[in-house]
């Protein structure tokens, strides 16, 4: 079968690197790593946090630029300085963070940046825009209408809409930055689906995942780094997922991924509380699933110290912990996030910068130190992306998703070993909730323990690296591989 | 220097900003509300009467209004927490008969007893309040009743002079023609307001009154501060009964009367809410002057002394009709 430019996007091609090194500071992110990527090929890039792998997808798209080594795209060389320089070589990039501004439409969105292309004597012609977007959008069976407001759609058809504007540069190759990253798994499949669509059509698709599930479901062919190092290129069918993860690791799996139980509960009990043990690593998050009496945000409460247990034990990095107040938890770095936000985790009338740090407040002998304050509130709100005026603003003036991102970073702001969170997200807009889940899955990519306990059971599976469910007091099952986890199993479980 | 520059590079900070202090913003009204009243009433009575102006008549002031102010200090701490203390009157009364029963033996040194028996009652109010969960209203109605019990019942309503030169010197004399009880109150309002606005204290004590359970809950030790915020009411409270012992150089038994309502009404006067979370100690200086002066100039004006009691609760409820936030009604304690 010949395939004619008009039948792809664009001509396919073969994307080569040699020997790429990068390194920020001190930190060898990339180590003399080659690859190539084939046509009408899925190619997963895996690893451990901090195995190059993202960075080896930024510098492929333009995105981050090598210290060493050279590209080429077929035989030209390729040594793109910026990811628009990319995009006009016909590589495309789906970043990882969600970039879809909420108040434009489905068609603005996909053609942002291009919409000169529809003038028409001076005016935007909405209808060839709108036929255009939606011509793509079924390229790769995305099921979604140009008509629909953004606000109906979910994480996953936003990601398929940063897909769309990716395939309306034409690209010959789209890559994708951990784009599955806090999607549920029916959101996962969409954008799964529109990796295939991609390939049958001969693109060049690269994706870099955490979760080896998707890896096994699209990938044809694997790439695993280590420290900044290529481990080797594998066909997927030569590898199991426990080969996979072993590649990544370096060692044998048996002892663990993660380091010692950073928080232990055993046979910890109350009124609501049948006897239940549990641990939290490092590294880990945690969700709990159940309905609202059955105990989960009472196991918080517990360990935040708001209601002392009748019975069992807590231990904290191997300490016995018994804070019998909030205060003496957050003393030892375990930071609570309630469930209502207006009423128990920030005070409205005041400011921004003074509910950042309420929790712990910047001093120099008894005095509050406002300017340390300032500086933390500053780079809390930059880091959370709070929309506020200015860290003076009255806390009341900001939006619920605002207001959340404040409470979490009154959390943040203590530089917590373990996170407590009643439904993070409740209430909050989607674009807020995306930047929740990422800054909480950057807290335990730097080592902290996340226990979340939340109702909305999507959110639980798309985040949680591991999920208890409970029901009526007691802990009744546990899911290892939250990604492959179906809500009907889980809520079979819950009742 | 430095920090004109800061300010001035930053003026998108600044329009967000409402209050100097960053915290709980308030409209400009509440805000300029007390020294507006406060200025309107010496216009009105130095019209009616030229006398009131005077160095004299103004140092007079300044004597009358330093016990209510001293009082009221403690008073804002608890206000601004969402408390109240209905037992100043009675504290002052203890301390000023501690003090005269004492100064014949220990002259200056009665200060101690005085500030001690303040810190001692503070710390049972604050004790019941904080571990004990009973409402302050409830805990300082009862010990207002008990202090003042206990006062009757050692003197027998029998006044108990003061007579030690030194005391009454140091207490009630003048440092280059400004009365000692006034310097002493200055010495105390800076130490309030240094407690009040740069500290985390202070924070923690906004953030109680903001929403006590969000405090709790975000690590602040909520207990402690209240227990704190009572017992800095009882020492004010025996300064104040120090104060008013000296310059009476007699304490009796039904000294004080009244006290905890005045001391309150500067307060509340001076712009601090009885819902908590906002206030400052200029407000409550400002407070306290109307209260006295206007007391002062009804008394010089020849005022008929029942018709007074009118004018005061109109011009308290004005106040509070003015500066209260109202998003926060139902949950005024």
């Amino acid at each position: 079968m010949s395939l004619t430019r008009a039948d792809l996007a664009g001509t396919q091609l073969r994307i080569v690197a040699e020997e790429l090194s990068r390194s920020f500071g001190n930190t060898l992110a990339l180590s003399g790593v080659s690859i190539a990527l084939d046509p009408g090929k899925v190619h997963a890039l895996v690893g451990e946090n901090g195995a190059g792998k993202s960075t080896l997808l930024k510098i492929l798209a333009g995105a981050e630029r090598p210290d060493s080594g050279w590209m080429a795209l077929d035989s030209e060389p390729y040594a793109p300085k910026s990811v628009t320089e990319a995009t006009r070589r016909g590589v495309g990039l789906v970043f990882q963070e969600m970039t879809i501004n909420p108040s434009l439409t489905v068609a603005e969105n996909i053609f942002a940046g291009r919409l000169a292309r529809f003038r028409r004597r001076g005016l935007l012609s909405r209808g060839e825009l709108n036929r255009a977007a939606q011509a793509l959008l079924d390229s790769f069976s995305a099921e979604i209408s140009v008509s629909q407001p953004l606000s109906r759609l979910d994480l996953g058809q936003w990601k398929c809409l940063e897909v769309a504007r990716a395939l309306a540069a034409s690209p010959r190759a789209v890559l994708f930055d951990e784009s599955t990253a806090f999607l549920n798994h029916r959101e996962v499949d969409i954008v799964l689906e529109a990796m295939r669509a991609l390939k049958r059509r001969g693109l060049v698709v690269a994706f870099v995942s955490h979760h080896l599930a998707e890896v096994g479901a699209v990938a044809a062919a694997i790439t695993i780094l280590k420290d900044g190092r290529k481990v080797g290129d594998y066909e997927a069918h030569e590898l199991n997922r426990e080969q996979i993860q072993s590649l990544m690791v370096g060692r044998d799996l048996s002892r663990g991924l993660f380091p010692p139980h950073l928080m232990g509960f055993a046979d910890i009990a109350d009124d609501h509380v049948r006897p239940s043990s549990l641990t939290l690593r490092g590294g880990e998050i945690v969700g709990i699933a159940g309905l609202k009496e059955a105990g989960g945000q009472r196991i918080l409460e517990i360990a935040a110290g708001v209601t002392p247990p009748r019975g069992g034990e807590m231990r904290l990095s191997g300490a016995p912990f018994r804070p019998r107040i909030p205060a003496e938890a957050w003393a030892k770095g375990v930071a609570y996030l309630p469930g209502d936000r207006t009423g128990e985790g920030l005070i409205v009338g005041a400011s921004v910068l003074d509910n950042l740090t309420m929790a712990r407040p910047p001093r120099r002998g008894p005095l509050f130190d406002q300017a340390q304050a300032r500086k933390l509130s500053a780079a809390l709100i930059r880091r959370l992306s709070i929309k506020t005026k200015g860290p003076q603003t009255r806390a009341g003036a900001l939006s619920g998703g605002n207001l959340q991102k404040v409470v979490l970073g009154k959390c943040l702001a203590v530089d917590p070993r373990v996170l407590l969170l009643n439904n993070p997200t409740r209430g909050v807009d989607v674009g807020a909730r995306a930047e929740i889940y990422r800054s909480l899955r950057e807290a335990a990519d730097r080592g902290l323990g996340v226990l979340i306990a939340s109702e909305d059971l999507n959110e639980l599976i798309g985040l949680s690296d591991r999920i208890l469910i409970m029901r009526a007091g007691r802990i009744v099952a546990s899911i290892d591989d939250p990604a492959s986890a179906s809500e009907d199993a889980i809520i079979r479980h819950m009742t | 220097m430095r920090e004109t520059a800061v300010s001035s590079a930053k003026p998108q900070v600044d329009a967000g900003r409402q209050g100097r202090d960053g915290l709980f913003g308030r409209e400009r009204v509440s805000r300029f509300f007390p020294v507006f009243l406060l200025v309107a009433l010496a216009v009105a009575f130095s019209l009616t009467f030229a006398r009131f102006l005077q160095f004299n008549n103004l140092m007079i002031v300044a004597q009358q209004a330093v016990v209510l102010l001293v009082a009221a200090l403690g008073m804002t701490f608890v206000v601004i927490a969402g408390s109240i203390d209905l037992s100043v009157g009675a504290i002052v009364a203890i301390a000023a008969l501690l003090a005269a029963k004492t100064s014949g033996s220990i002259g200056v040194l009665a200060i101690l007893p005085a500030c001690a028996v303040g810190v001692l009652c503070g710390l049972i109010n604050g004790v019941i309040v904080a571990k004990g969960k009973v409402p302050s209203f409830i805990v300082t109605l009862g010990a207002m009743v008990v202090f003042r019990g206990i006062v009757l019942y050692f003197t027998r309503g029998a006044p108990i002079s003061i007579e030690n030169e030194a005391f009454l010197d140091v207490y009630s004399g003048r440092t280059a023609g400004i009365s000692n009880s006034v310097l002493i109150t200055i010495v105390l309002v800076g130490v309030a307001a240094f407690m009040l606005n740069p500290t985390v204290f202070g924070r923690e004590v906004r953030a109680i009154g903001g929403g006590e359970r969000i405090a709790h809950l975000s690590g602040i030790r909520v207990d402690r501060v209240k227990i704190l915020i009572f017992v800095l009411s009882g020492l004010l409270c025996g300064m104040a009964g120090l104060l008013q012992g000296a310059r009476a150089m007699a304490a009796t038994a039904q000294l004080g009367e009244g006290l905890e309502l005045d001391a309150i009404a500067a307060v509340v006067v001076g712009g601090t809410p009885l819902t908590g979370g906002v206030g400052s100690i200029q407000g409550t200086i400002l407070g306290a002057l109307i209260i006295t002066i206007l007391s002062n100039g009804m008394n010089i004006i020849g005022l008929d002394p029942y018709f007074q009691n009118i004018v005061k609760g109109l011009v308290l409820v004005l106040s509070v009709f003015i500066t209260i936030d109202r998003e926060k009604i139902g949950i005024i304690k």
